[in-house]
């Protein structure tokens, strides 16, 4: 079910209410004016009762302001995944439009008097008939689809296996998979070498690059590694290294399907069908992936059952070792940052509001070549990447004022380390540290020190996609800010994240009690949340999840696959969730 | 990839990580292994101390057939008493290792294969069985051997999983292996038995010296009085017999077996989409379809 609202920018002279009913019943929605109402309670009870839902964007003060301070963007969408139980979506739209509005409304903050407001309340109604094939309101647009919503990375490329119960994953490896025959065409490998010459098929046993599988005669398929052992058999010959996934999506799903096989029978060495598996998923991944993925584990796995979580639902759990948090509450903006991208994803009562997802193109990657460009510009001895890398893991650490702690190196030369660099053969090198010490995180608060392109810090990017949730969750958004990932280790991140949302948020309090005339705000608890287990934060969420004695009941069983089809897999209760543990 | 290893990859990875002198650090992992296995790596008490334990559900009968014996000859001066809720420990100190890097190397395939041993004992037992009664029975010609002799052993079962279990037998002229196998659904026991009628046909074909195999869904003479032996089974329960003269496998390695029946259902999946493969090209490019075909 696709709901679009499209905001048309124009100027518009009065309030206007809008309100767009689409029910079962008809098959193109109503348009009503009805009264300025915020039904919060409602939103609030049932706007998560679904699956996934994109929540709009709306008002950032109370409502019943006429004086606002918003965020709009130009188009602000609805949107719900078929969910069986929601029939009903009623959606209002307040626009106020100032006649004088010469630009149209777009993603940033303007003046009370001369604005542009769009409101939008959601609300799901308790089922009643079953599902209806919803009408479309507006036109859908495909830029919002893909471009904002962010793609997420599954962890950059690696597969993290394990068993419920333990702190750390048993196996850490590369989701890479090498096969006989050179590498698919499936775009760069990233070994960069080129592919072993393609031998006629009845010398290779058919074994192509696209063959299909009857044609192969022999056990070619079965002729493959995983993970470590891929990486340095595509090093030898004969064999070509594939990635099965690529941006978080199975992009080839033969291999994942061996991959997966020699994960459960040769490293984890369990018999499916005697397991439960919990698979993690990005944020907003296709429902079709998941019926994908139950296909395999029931049919050619025959698992017992299976349970597919949000990585980022995970990684909120994992927090809950954590001494700062008390109540458990899966509401929370996860903060996830890998090797290659940086995301910012709200999650609200364990459902993630998909239409905030923020971003970043910095990431562990960038950082560690923004150090290797420090060592090169000094002319440094050794500036591989592999140094570069290990300096960054040892020596790096955040700090509250680059101005100042750029006085305090040059007042205390201890801060100036030796980093001794061993190379094979036994010579030793010794590289300097020196600013890029906590230069280096800096980027992600200070980025145009490192990038051209992208400018806004992490603090403004967190702040931004909590203001553009719901506004009912933006306290427990800011109360409960998440690290995951390893580029969130390093020494003091939490605390100047927190330090620099909290005077964001301080300041624009400030500002709307000084244009409200007297009235006082009672304040919002800024909270960064450091936990132990941040490397693998979605990894140990799932662990802690997952020993618990109800997950078996939370997991659709091979019997449910059978009687419901793959469909089934669209849906699982929320584990640990209200209800659970 | 064809074939599974023996060891444990995990033991064997933490081990050889510990073993390579980076720092100690804290362990706790519970991990599994075939057939309801489960070994916890651990280090309880300091962190150069790592203790390997290891719970398999058919100890008590395993240690009927002198799989304690065996374990202490393998692992001898590591053997500790067995950690709370498990069967079998072994303790190793980081810093009391071999000096050689060959021994410990040595060392660690021989702890990642702690659930192959503790499963070899009534194999072992059943070989020394063999000789004996081999022995035995070669003072006599086969009409006149007395009762014990010409019957053989006792039949030693190993009920490794709920329903499926190994039975192990020696007589004076071959060992004989059976397992029991369940399959449950129709299409899996069309796979099962037309997986295994390979390995009966193996020998006909091309290995002659692979060890006899026959299938068969009722249970066969050998296990005939054994307790727990249901009489007749509807075709679900499957009774796989390898006899073998020869120690050329002391040490079946179960997991072969089962990876291998996993995998081999792929294989024969392949025969499908060929059958549907109905169009065909001419050289000009034409295309016509089989009729009826």
């Amino acid at each position: 079910m696709d709901l679009w609202l499209r905001d048309e920018g124009l100027p518009v002279e009065t309030l206007r209410v809008y309100m767009a009913s689409a029910f079962p019943t008809s098959s193109s929605p109503t348009f009503e004016p009805a009264e300025q109402r915020t039904n919060r309670s409602l939103l609030h009870r049932q706007a998560f009762s679904g699956h996934l839902l994109y929540l709009p964007t709306y008002v950032s003060a109370p409502p019943f302001t006429r004086s606002l301070t918003v965020a709009v963007p130009a188009t602000t969408g609805v949107k719900t995944h078929d969910q069986p139980n929601i029939t009903t979506v009623v959606v209002v739209v307040v626009v106020v439009v100032s006649p004088h509005l010469t630009r149209p409304p777009s993603p940033c903050t303007y003046n009370s008097d001369r604005l542009g407001v769009a409101v939008l309340l959601l609300g799901l109604l308790p089922p009643s008939p079953p599902l209806s094939p919803s009408p479309r309101h507006g036109q859908p647009d495909p830029r919002r689809c893909h471009g904002q919503l962010s793609v997420h990375y599954s962890g950059t490329g690696f597969s993290k296996l394990g068993f419920a119960g333990n702190d750390s994953p048993s196996f850490v490896f590369p989701t890479a998979i090498a096969t006989k025959g050179p590498t698919g065409g499936s775009g760069g490998t990233g070994s960069g070498r080129p592919s072993v010459a393609n031998k006629p098929s009845f010398l290779t046993g058919g074994a192509g690059p696209s063959g299909h599988l009857s044609m192969k005669r022999g056990t070619e398929d079965l002729d493959f590694f995983i993970g470590d052992e891929a990486i340095a058999a595509s090093n030898g010959p004969g064999y070509g290294l594939h990635y099965p996934i690529r941006h978080g999506q199975v992009d080839n799903w033969d291999h994942m399907e061996r991959f997966w096989s020699n994960s459960i029978f040769k490293y984890l060495r369990v018999e499916p069908e005697d397991h439960h598996f919990l698979l993690t998923e990005p944020p907003l991944n296709p429902p079709e992936n998941r019926e994908n993925t139950a296909e395999i584990f029931f049919e050619s796995f025959n698992c017992a059952g299976l349970y597919i979580a949000v990585q980022a639902v995970l990684a909120l759990a994992a927090s809950w070792t954590s001494t700062k948090v008390t109540d458990r509450s899966l509401t929370g903006t996860v903060i996830d940052s890998g090797d290659g991208v940086t995301h910012v994803i709200p999650v609200a009562e364990g459902y993630v509001i998909g239409s905030s997802i923020k971003s970043i193109p910095i990431a562990g990657r960038d950082i560690t070549y923004f150090v290797q460009s420090l060592l090169r510009d000094r002319g440094e001895p050794d500036s591989s990447l592999k140094t570069a890398q290990e300096i960054k893991e040892e020596y790096c650490y955040v700090s509250p004022d680059i101005v100042k702690e750029f006085t305090r190196f040059d007042r205390d030369r201890s801060r100036f380390l030796k980093h001794v660099v061993s190379h094979p053969g036994g010579r030793q090198v010794t590289v300097d540290v020196g600013y890029e010490r906590f230069l280096a995180p800096e980027i992600f608060f200070n980025p145009e020190i490192y990038s051209s392109d992208f400018l806004t810090p992490l603090p403004v990017v967190v702040d931004g996609v909590i203001q553009q949730s719901p506004i009912d969750v933006r306290r427990g958004l800011y109360k409960n800010i998440v690290l995951s990932g390893g580029s969130t280790l390093y020494k003091d991140f939490g605390r100047r994240l927190q330090r620099d949302i909290k005077h964001l948020v301080d300041d624009r309090i400030r500002a709307s009690e000084v244009r409200s005339g007297g009235a006082r705000s009672g304040g919002l608890e800024v909270q960064v949340i450091t936990h132990k287990r941040q490397r693998h934060g979605p990894w140990f969420g799932g662990s802690l999840l997952g020993q618990t004695p109800e997950f078996k009941s939370y997991c659709h069983t091979k019997a449910e696959y059978q009687e419901y089809g793959p469909s089934i897999v669209r849906r699982f209760a929320l584990l640990g969730g209200p209800g659970g543990s | 990839m064809l074939l599974l290893d023996y060891q444990n990859v995990l033991i064997q990875s933490v081990l050889t990580e510990r073993f390579s002198g980076a720092p100690p650090a804290h362990i706790d992992q519970t991990v599994s292994d075939f057939d309801g296995v489960t070994f916890h790596i651990s280090t309880p008490e300091t962190k150069t101390q790592i203790l390997v334990s290891l719970q398999i559900r058919c100890f008590k009968e395993l240690v009927q057939y002198g799989a304690e014996d065996v374990l202490h000859r393998e692992y001898g001066q590591y053997v500790v008493p067995a950690e709370t809720g498990y069967d079998f420990s072994v303790l190793v100190d980081l810093e009391n290792l071999p000096a050689d890097k060959e021994e410990r190397d040595e060392l660690i395939k021989k702890i990642s294969l702690l659930k192959r041993n503790a499963m070899a004992a009534p194999f072992e037992h059943a070989y020394a069985e063999y000789y004996k009664l081999k022995e035995a029975a070669s003072k006599y010609t086969s009409e006149e051997a007395p009762q014990g002799v010409r019957e053989g052993g006792e039949v030693m079962a190993i009920h490794y999983r709920d329903e499926e279990a190994i039975y192990v037998k020696a007589s004076h002229d071959r060992v004989t292996v059976i397992f029991s196998t369940i399959f449950r659904e129709e299409t899996d026991r069309v796979f099962g038995k037309v997986f295994i009628q390979e390995f009966v046909d193996a020998r006909r074909r091309a290995i002659q010296n692979a060890p006899q195999v026959l299938f068969r869904n009722d249970p066969p003479l050998e296990l005939q009085g054994v307790p727990g032996v249901k009489e007749t089974t509807g075709g679900e329960i499957g009774y796989v017999t390898f006899a073998n003269a020869r120690r050329n496998f002391p040490h079946p390695d179960f997991q072969g077996l089962f990876s291998l029946s996993h995998q081999s259902i792929k294989v024969l999946r392949r025969a499908r989409p060929e059958n549907e493969e109905k169009e065909r090209k001419t050289a000009s490019g034409r295309t016509f379809k089989v009729q009826g075909a």
